[in-house]
């Protein structure tokens, strides 16, 4: 088995007795799109930092295909970054900008502008070479820093939350534009983001950050389906997460404080008697047949308030209480109509739609 | 009623201005000595002016004068500022305080100073003395206002260019440098008018090889009333008003060239764009906040 072409192995960072990074790992194929996910403050952007080059790691080692970058000031690095303000060049015109890394390089004048305009027209701003900075937009600008992080390249391209400024028609459209690009080149990427749908719609594999470690990393499927913690449960997408005592662990049987009885489809790894939350999804759980009855004795179904609805368009999300405690509810926006304030539901959702997170 | 509070701004500004403007007259004026307003015009004064050697002398000192303190300010203010600004270290505030305190002490104090300390070190009545003396006065303004500058400047801009490749060096000369040319620009340009400016230093500090125009001008009013004086004072006036109207009148100049031929790097462009790449973010503005205060 070959080494993982990026390599991070327990980076540790602390600003005097605060500790910014507790032990991070990872690894990452060549070629694989992976998302630093998690709110401001969970060590992400500093992660991306340390394997620029801008910060130091406390402990711990970064290696880019087998080579140590410990020792490797940032412009030897051979990493291409975009920044959330794009930091294009002021005094530069935009091909003047995608130049800039030829430069540096020593590459002569018209082989760096050949390859330049080529960078402009993969990222299809082929007529916009001499503008400045300032009088293109913000998704243009964001193109031409992607441009002239690409064109030299970079063993490796870290984008910092670089679609954070765009308004949300622009975000969608540069999502799947990076996408492409990152494709059509086979560039290893890594991008920064607090955005969980960003994250789903674009990544390979997402790494969930909380306090200065990953909780958990795998494909979008593997992170929303089955969370690790009931933090990525709560990060990522929208959940019930229903505290339980383990029943019968072959039966996959789990009796929950507020709703009854619940089984799942897989065996649990606990034990009985133990302590475990059950995840449930908002949008696998329906609203039962009128003619079935009796719904607190049976597993998986449960009798609701609602309280509150709000509609999302395409979706109507309910919130309903039983026993105690609220379950969010999604329904198609056509299965929510007639359903008001006040309004009784007896629903069901199937044993495949509860995964279990072990207790820490 | 809102011509009334107009009318009364308008006339304190007027006499605020008028004493600046009425030296213009009179250097034209065909009055043997000071006098409004002028009897007759002429040009008389002017040619006084251009071919007496004791006009032009302490002209040509102070232009040497103010040109050396520029340089040595902006060599001693540059590297002051990038480590208070973006450094922390021991002393950082003390630094901060030293930079700045010159330009809260009066200048007769500071003159009476350097008169003793340059004397021991025999630099009074040299060039090499008043450029020493004038630069203590021009650090403070300089670093305000190239601080006021950094502190504005988007590092992001310098760690991109790293990651593209460009050493420490040539991240400052290639990236810092050009996108704080303005700010350098306007420091040193207060540097330089500082110095022209300064009289009090100068009258204890330059002798007679190194008599600057301030100090020629206040000893030529004391003796007797040489309406070159209001020649020189024209001159000042007019060139001040050309140093603040330089940039705009750069800018000008160049979204006029970027419009007409900007060339293959231009290629395709519509003809909405006009290239004033950095000179558009004005470097004075967090400046003045800075002295403000």
């Amino acid at each position: 088995m070959p080494d993982p072409y990026l390599q991070v192995s327990a980076l540790t960072k602390s600003y005097g007795s605060v500790t910014a990074l507790g032990g991070v790992s990872l690894d990452v194929e060549k070629g694989e799109f992976v998302t630093f996910l998690g709110p401001s403050g969970s060590g992400k952007t500093t992660t991306l930092m340390i394997i620029a080059g801008f910060e130091t790691a406390t402990s711990g080692t970064v290696k880019v295909g087998g080579r140590s970058l410990s020792n490797i000031p940032p412009h030897a690095r051979n990493i291409g970054i975009v920044f959330q303000n794009y930091a294009l060049f002021p005094h530069k015109t935009a091909l003047q900008n995608i130049m800039f890394p030829l430069n540096m390089r020593g590459v002569p004048a018209a082989e760096a502008e050949r390859r330049a305009r080529a960078m402009l027209d993969l990222v299809g701003l082929s007529d916009y070479g001499g503008r400045w900075p300032k009088d293109m937009s913000g998704g243009q600008q964001q193109r031409i820093a992607l441009a002239r992080a690409l064109v030299f390249e970079p063993s490796l391209l870290l984008l910092d939350e670089p679609l954070g400024a765009l308004d949300k028609n622009m975000r969608e459209q540069m999502q799947i534009e990076i996408k492409r690009i990152q494709k059509s080149l086979g560039v290893t990427t890594i991008f920064v983001t607090h955005d969980q749908s960003e994250a789903m719609t674009m990544s390979d594999r997402i790494a969930v950050f909380e306090q200065g470690r990953i909780d958990q990393i795998g494909t979008p499927q593997e992170v929303y389906r089955r969370p690790s913690t009931p933090f990525v449960a709560r990060f990522v997408g929208d959940s019930n997460l229903l505290p339980g005592i383990v029943l019968d662990p072959e039966d996959g049987l789990v009796r929950t404080e507020h709703f009854g009885l619940l089984r799942l489809q897989d065996r649990l790894p606990s034990a009985i008697g133990a302590k475990v939350t059950l995840m449930l999804r908002p949008e696998s759980i329906h609203v039962a047949e009128p003619d079935a009855r009796g719904a607190a004795d049976r597993p998986n179904r449960a009798e609701v308030n609602v309280h509150t609805i709000v509609p999302y368009g395409e979706s109507t999300l309910l919130i309903g209480r039983s026993g105690g405690a609220d379950l969010r509810i999604r329904l198609r926006a056509q299965e929510a109509d007639g359903i008001g304030s006040g309004t009784s539901l007896d629903v069901l959702w199937p044993a495949s739609a509860v995964h279990a997170i072990p207790a820490a | 009623m809102r011509l009334l509070p107009r009318l009364i701004g308008f006339l304190v500004a007027a006499f605020i201005a008028a004493p600046l403007l009425i030296v213009v007259p009179m250097s034209f004026s065909t009055a043997p000595s000071l006098e409004f307003p002028p009897p007759g015009y002429w040009l008389g004064y002017y040619a006084a002016y251009f071919s007496d050697e004791r006009w032009t002398q302490p002209t040509i000192n102070s232009l040497i004068i103010a040109f050396g303190t520029m340089l040595l300010t902006m060599l001693l203010v540059t590297p002051a500022t990038f480590a208070v600004v973006r450094h922390r270290f021991l002393g950082r505030g003390i630094a901060n305080l030293m930079l700045t305190m010159p330009m809260a002490m009066p200048h007769i104090v500071l003159a009476i100073g350097y008169y003793s300390y340059l004397g021991d070190l025999r630099l009074t009545q040299t060039h090499i003395g008043v450029i020493i003396a004038h630069t203590a006065l021009s650090v403070p303004v300089a670093f305000l206002i190239l601080s006021a500058n950094l502190k504005g400047f988007d590092r992001n801009l310098e760690r991109a260019a790293m990651s593209l490749g460009a050493t420490p060096l040539r991240t400052f000369w290639h990236v810092t440098l050009p996108v704080l040319r303005p700010g350098f620009a306007i420091s040193a340009l207060f540097a330089f008018i500082q110095s022209f400016d300064e009289t009090v230093v100068a009258l204890f500090i330059s002798g007679r090889e190194s008599e600057t125009l301030p100090r020629k001008m206040f000893e030529s009013i004391r003796m007797q009333a040489d309406p070159v004086i209001s020649v020189v004072s024209t001159l000042l006036f007019a060139a001040v008003v050309l140093a603040i109207l330089m940039p705009v009148l750069w800018k000008a100049v160049q979204s006029r060239r970027s419009r007409s031929g900007s060339g293959s790097a231009a290629r395709g462009n519509g003809p909405a764009i006009t290239g004033t790449a950095p000179s558009d973010t004005n470097p004075c503005a967090p400046a003045r906040v800075q002295l403000e205060a």
